[in-house]
């Protein structure tokens, strides 16, 4: 019984082993984007349409936006993806990478509680609503330096307030939905992007609203850079090159501004030179 | 949010409905799974053995090093692995980085302690009198071994099956190392943790109840086995 | 005669205790060798340096054939063999535990299987072969360490405390088997026990052991 137990498990691990792995695409890069990208479902609706054109394959692995920009910078990925222009630019100028263009942009938005305990409900600057926020209400923070959380702090520097430690800043450490989620759970505000948001909001039953919108602070754009080569040599860097090649000819751009999400709304913006 | 029940009743309709993505996942989680722990087992098998039958210096220090990593945090090992796996690291040149190889080798070394701390002990446990015994019989000092590792078998297969339910339910080093490439290093863990991030509990739900459901299958069939060998023995 | 077993000056001592000092006995006959004595006295020992899975501190242990000294190699240890007093059953059938000697000499199936009945049916296990050999009683489990050794055929078979831990009734059973053997004279048996009287009984010669010493 014994043997004949193990033999069986023996021919089912054989079989497991041995079958053969699923059919070897011609060339493959790896893509560092962030999970708020990925979650979107962009790179679902473009790569497909990429990969019939060219044969390229694009695996994408999403990170938050520091750590997608790190992963670029130990040659891990081929090409970024990400929003975070500031850094990009920095880490272009150190060398890590080269060719950025910016390729598309959302913007971001305040949401927060319907019934709005802060009273921020239409103002027009992002950082006069954060100086209420701190005063009357709570905000959940990614707290995970991606590019929303960036540019969240970017704010708090505006206005001159250091919200670590403060009982009422909570720092999620998670990605953007499950920041919202935390952030309905805590009746709290936060900062989101308009893409997470109109695809989240009536899935996770958020009973909340976008408070501010529109100032030229929330803007978020998107960039992608190929990994300099002249680094890792690995790289492959041809292939990411037709990537981000694509992605901001008139056809990829086009490709962008068509995908909607579930209700129809369009989430990014192509704006490539 | 919606409740705990609609999640479960949803998720079982995705089960009945398993698509390829889904299929797909599975049979990656498995192949994985089995593959490391199949290394596991090639390499800490004969180790456990080795340390239950020699008597040498610094064993005691060896098992005690193999205790401790029985409990290795997975993603302390997935951050080692990355760091030597990584592009700018001594190992980058393999290209391993991101791919389900890479996989595998985290498995294996999670499950490797395991399998080798229970042979071992599976095989101290083994009355001294059953190597005797085989000797007397004119067995050869492998043929004594193998005597030895017959007797230990149940609990080598504890040990195996312990290190599966590991391997099997890890999340930390392979979502580090495989970067959790839909497609490509995509598996049942690591999807699980993808989908409660984006608030899709269904399907979270549905590979839960899937992974539970094969984690029971395999260990019902060797609780038999074991019920089965284990006649008289109490 | 075949083998012949020439043992000289043999001493063991285990962390400082000796057990076995200057003992020195030649087996030249066909025939049944018994070796009393009271418990502790080294019996034990010396079957297991005869039989080639201890090694002496000092001394010799020769074994001959037709005059010429054999090397003590796996082709000699496999010609001779030792019933364990605790037997150490393996953890499966009867038929296979009583199979094992015969399968790591590479002899399998069918010629494997008639030698295996033979041997049970000789010890009266024979109805018994596909239980799991741990149910069996203590006397059963003498009686399959016997049957185990016996199915290699050795040409000297040692028996340490066979009936110690056993029934009347097991016991009978195998002094039958024991003088079976001695009108058979296949084999030597060499036996070490404590009971007098059974010694008596069942030898050819009798050897009485005291302090690691024959007396």
């Amino acid at each position: 019984m014994f043997r004949k137990a193990v033999f069986c498990l023996f021919l089912v691990l054989c079989a497991v082993v041995v079958r053969p792995v699923q059919g070897f695409a011609a060339t493959e890069i790896i893509c560092s984007s962030t999970t708020s990208t990925d979650n979107s479902g962009l790179f679902g609706y473009i790569l497909p349409l990429f990969e019939k054109k060219t044969g390229i394959k694009v695996k994408v692995v999403a990170l938050g936006t520091g750590a997608a920009i790190e992963m670029g910078k130990r040659g891990d990925a081929d090409v970024a993806f990400v929003h975070a222009k500031e850094q990009e630019l920095k880490a272009v100028k150190e060398g890590f990478f080269v060719n950025r263009h910016d390729v598309m942009y959302n913007d971001f938005v305040i949401i927060g509680p319907v019934d709005d305990p802060a009273r921020i409900r239409g103002m027009k600057s992002a950082s006069e609503a954060f100086k209420k926020i701190a005063a009357a209400g709570k905000f959940v923070s990614r707290g995970d330096k991606s590019g929303t959380n960036t540019k969240e702090l970017q704010l708090w520097k505006m206005v001159g307030i250091e919200p670590k430690g403060q009982a009422w800043y909570i720092e999620a450490g998670q990605g953007m939905e499950k920041t919202q989620r935390v952030a309905d759970e805590k009746r709290a505000y936060t900062l989101t992007d308009r893409g997470t948001w109109l695809a989240t909001k009536d899935k996770d039953r958020l009973a909340m609203a976008i408070l501010v919108e529109g100032d030229p602070m929330l803007f978020n754009q998107y960039g992608v850079m190929a990994v300099n080569p002249a680094r890792f040599k690995g790289v492959k860097y041809k292939e990411a090159m037709e990537f981000v090649d694509w992605l901001i000819s008139k056809e990829g751009q086009q490709t962008i501004a068509s995908f909607k999400d579930k209700n129809g709304n369009q989430l990014f913006f192509p704006d490539a030179k | 949010m919606s409740s705990i029940y609609d999640s479960f009743s949803q998720a079982l309709s995705l089960i009945f409905h398993l698509d390829a993505e889904l299929l797909g996942i599975i049979f990656l989680s498995m192949k994985v799974s089995c593959i490391g722990l199949l290394v596991a087992v090639v390499l800490g098998l004969p180790l456990g053995v080795f340390l239950g039958i020699k008597k040498f210096r610094l064993k005691g220090i060896l098992i005690t090093v193999l205790n401790t990593f029985m409990g290795l945090p997975p993603v302390v090992v997935g951050l080692f692995l990355y760091l030597l796996l990584s592009r700018s690291g001594p190992l980058g040149f393999l290209s391993l980085l991101y791919t389900s190889t890479a996989m595998v080798v985290a498995q294996s070394i999670l499950a490797f302690p395991i399998v080798a701390a229970l042979t071992h002990s599976a095989v101290i446990g083994v009355d001294p009198v059953i190597g005797q015994a085989s000797s007397t019989l004119g067995a050869t000092r492998l043929q004594v071994s193998l005597a030895v590792i017959r007797e230990a078998r149940f609990g080598i297969v504890s040990g195996i099956v312990a290190a599966f339910g590991r391997v099997v339910a890890e999340v930390g080093a392979i979502l580090i190392v495989g970067g959790n490439i839909a497609g490509y290093t995509r598996v049942m863990t690591t999807a699980i943790a993808l989908e409660t991030d984006k608030g899709n509990f269904e399907l979270a739900v549905a590979l839960g109840i899937i992974l539970i459901a094969i984690s029971l299958l395999i260990n019902s069939v060797l609780h038999i086995v074991q019920k089965k060998g284990m006649v008289g023995v109490s | 005669m075949g083998l012949r077993l020439a043992v000289s000056g043999i001493a063991k001592s285990y962390n400082g205790d000796t057990v076995l000092r200057d003992c020195s006995f030649t087996f030249k006959e066909h025939g049944v060798y018994i070796l009393t004595g009271p418990n502790g006295c080294g019996k034990s020992t010396f079957l297991r340096i005869c039989a080639l899975i201890e090694t002496p501190d000092s001394g010799k242990i020769d074994y001959s054939l037709d005059g010429g000294l054999l090397r003590p190699d796996l082709g000699l240890r496999r010609r001779l063999t030792l019933v364990l007093p605790k037997v150490g059953v393996f953890n499966t059938s009867v038929s296979r535990n009583v199979a094992y000697g015969l399968a790591i000499r590479g002899i399998r199936s069918h010629e494997s299987e008639r030698r295996v009945n033979k041997a049970l049916e000789f010890v009266q296990l024979g109805h018994k072969k596909r239980q799991n050999a741990l149910t069996l009683s203590s006397g059963e489990t003498q009686r399959l360490g016997i049957a185990r050794a016996l199915v290699i055929e050795p040409e000297i078979l040692f028996l340490d405390e066979p009936t110690a831990s056993v029934d009347q009734k097991n016991t009978g059973i195998i002094e039958d088997l024991i003088l079976q053997m001695k009108k058979d004279k296949r084999t030597t048996v060499v036996m070490a026990t404590h009971d007098r009287e059974q010694a008596e009984k069942l030898a050819d010669s009798v050897l009485a052991m005291k302090d690691g010493k024959f007396s």
